[in-house]
């Protein structure tokens, strides 16, 4: 390999890194993450969950698509002479297509927009290595581990014990954490959730939700939209007789696409929770520390007020989960903590 | 005709801009193993700039593990020292255990804990240990994914007309993974 030849290494300047057969680094890094652990397992936890949230995108384009389809084809029976509702539409492709793209740009356009606004919605505060000499080596440590650059901190001055990040870029993020977290936690534990929150910044998932978020208020405002018309145009003006089937279609697509839309923003956002999960054993090849840490969370009683129903998705818990009374699963924006503790549980820790 | 010569020309240019990218991913991965190599050697400097003061403010304190304390200064010695890799591996190795032998018996000191400069220059020191273990890890997560890119079909066919080889992974010696012994005396 040229790219370390004769450049300054571990041992100062000299030849190559040493000579070693890959099988054997191999085992003696799944040695070192810990008994029972393999080293590709949280390989593997990434895939599928990588896997999941392309197929919950996937839903929500075809959810968006047809939403658009549907409209072209009610134009089409209003407008065209020659209507068939039986023929493939050429304004339902139409419209499928606007829609599609302008949810794609509109997501584009948030992710050049940045991010500035969600730091100082939770009242947090910067704060220098002098200040928090721990939090900051621990952050420099994952930092290291994940290969990103090193976020900016900030401490949320609550007893509650919380922590988020954000950033739409890896080089513009912030990684947050509260007092009482400082306070409350090891070492690894803090270890944990800082490579928790590391692994949001470098799977993208500010950027991922807010596509997400993006999708599903387009079709929530299309849906309106929709309703709204077909109210009107069915007062005003009468229409040939294959449409009476096509408008209630549309009538009921437009009730229960925004709620099939939501459930899936909520599911997208737990996969991304037991991504994190997963991406944060293999940065600090410890699942114990974080399972400690969740622990800890999850026995936590302390409300926390500087969340809000707008900011609830990016802490590594939910802020409301006990104080917004029995949640249903399918509308939570993070697993149950159990859950969560037990799938760390089977990457191997005891 | 045209229609043929269109076809052909569009699989030409599809082509080009594959190796393009391949290209181009392959000289990112290849940066980012010599730049996680070097990262290693920065986190080693620290250490060694470290354990002097360190040790100069415990001994006081510890004066009874003159005899560790000795140890972890020669151990350190040894590794700045090292010439090559054959030398500093083992060496770097034996400053491993020697550091956790130290920071086993400092917890035997509840005043070090109190002492606000021993417990910051154990805190660097700790924190510098993780981030050359990490930093192992992320050269060789490096070399996984370099090896990866260089060695699959069809990317193997552009990185050996192009000069791009696979990386040794940086193999962690065996006593390293061990537990340090605790000398109780």
């Amino acid at each position: 390999m040229s790219a370390s030849g004769s450049q300054p290494g571990p041992w100062g300047a000299r030849d190559s890194p040493p000579a070693g057969s890959a099988p054997v680094a191999m085992t003696a890094r799944a040695k070192a993450a810990g008994p029972g652990l393999k080293a590709t397992d949280f390989l593997a936890a990434q895939r599928a969950n990588r896997r999941n949230t392309v197929w919950l995108i996937a839903i929500l384009l075809t959810l968006g698509g047809s939403f658009g389809y549907l409209l072209g084809l009610l134009a089409e029976a209003n407008f065209a002479p020659d209507f068939d509702a039986f023929a493939p539409s050429r304004f339902g492709v139409v419209g499928a297509v606007v829609f599609v793209g302008i949810g794609a740009a509109a997501s584009l356009v948030t992710f050049a927009a940045g991010d500035r606004v969600i730091v100082g919605m939770t009242g947090a505060r910067e704060v220098s290595a002098a200040d928090e000499p721990v939090l900051h080596n621990v952050v420099e440590e994952m930092a290291i581990a994940s290969g990103l650059p090193k976020p900016r901190l900030v401490v949320i001055d609550t007893p509650a014990m919380n922590a988020f990040a954000t950033g739409m870029r890896p080089d513009r993020a912030a990684l947050g954490v509260t007092r009482g977290l400082l306070d409350g936690l090891s070492r690894d534990e803090l270890q944990g959730v800082v490579g928790h929150e590391m692994s949001h910044i470098a799977n993208l998932d500010t950027r991922y939700l807010t596509a997400v978020a993006i999708l599903v208020g387009l079709i929530g405002l299309v849906a309106d939209a929709t309703r709204r018309s077909l109210f009107y145009s069915g007062r005003r003006q009468r229409r040939g007789r294959a449409a009476a089937p096509l408008i209630a279609i549309l009538l009921l697509f437009s009730i229960l696409a925004p709620i099939a839309a939501m459930l899936v923003r909520f599911a997208v956002s737990r996969q991304r929770e037991y991504l994190a999960d997963a991406t944060a054993v293999r940065f600090t090849r410890n699942p114990t520390g974080l399972i400690g840490a969740l622990q800890k969370l999850e026995a936590s009683v302390q409300p926390f007020a500087g969340a809000n129903r707008a900011t609830q998705h990016m802490f590594i818990v939910n802020p409301f989960r006990d104080f917004a009374g029995n949640v249903s699963a399918l509308m939570a924006t993070h697993p149950p903590i159990a859950n969560r503790i037990e799938r760390l549980q089977n990457l191997g820790a005891d | 005709m045209d229609t043929g010569l269109y076809i052909v020309l569009g699989i030409i240019a599809v082509l080009l801009l594959w190796v393009m990218a391949t290209y181009n991913g392959l000289v990112r991965v290849k940066n980012q193993v010599a730049n996680a190599w070097r990262q290693i050697d920065v986190q080693l400097k620290r250490r060694h700039d470290l354990i002097p003061n360190l040790v100069e403010v415990v001994k006081d304190t510890m004066s009874y593990e003159q005899e560790t304390l000795r140890q972890v200064i020669e151990a350190r010695n040894r590794a700045a020292a090292a010439a090559g890799p054959a030398e500093a591996i083992p060496a770097e190795t034996a400053l491993t255990g020697a550091v956790g032998r130290l920071f086993a018996l400092a917890e035997n000191y509840p005043q070090l804990k109190a002492n606000e400069n021993a417990s910051r220059l154990m805190e660097e020191l700790a924190t510098t240990e993780n981030k050359i273990a990490f930093s192992r890890q992320f050269y060789n997560d490096s070399v996984m994914e370099n090896n990866n890119r260089v060695e699959s079909f069809p990317a193997n066919l552009i990185a050996g007309s192009f000069g791009f080889g696979v990386a040794p992974y940086f193999e962690v010696p065996a006593g390293e993974t061990a537990t340090p012994k605790v000398d109780l005396r």
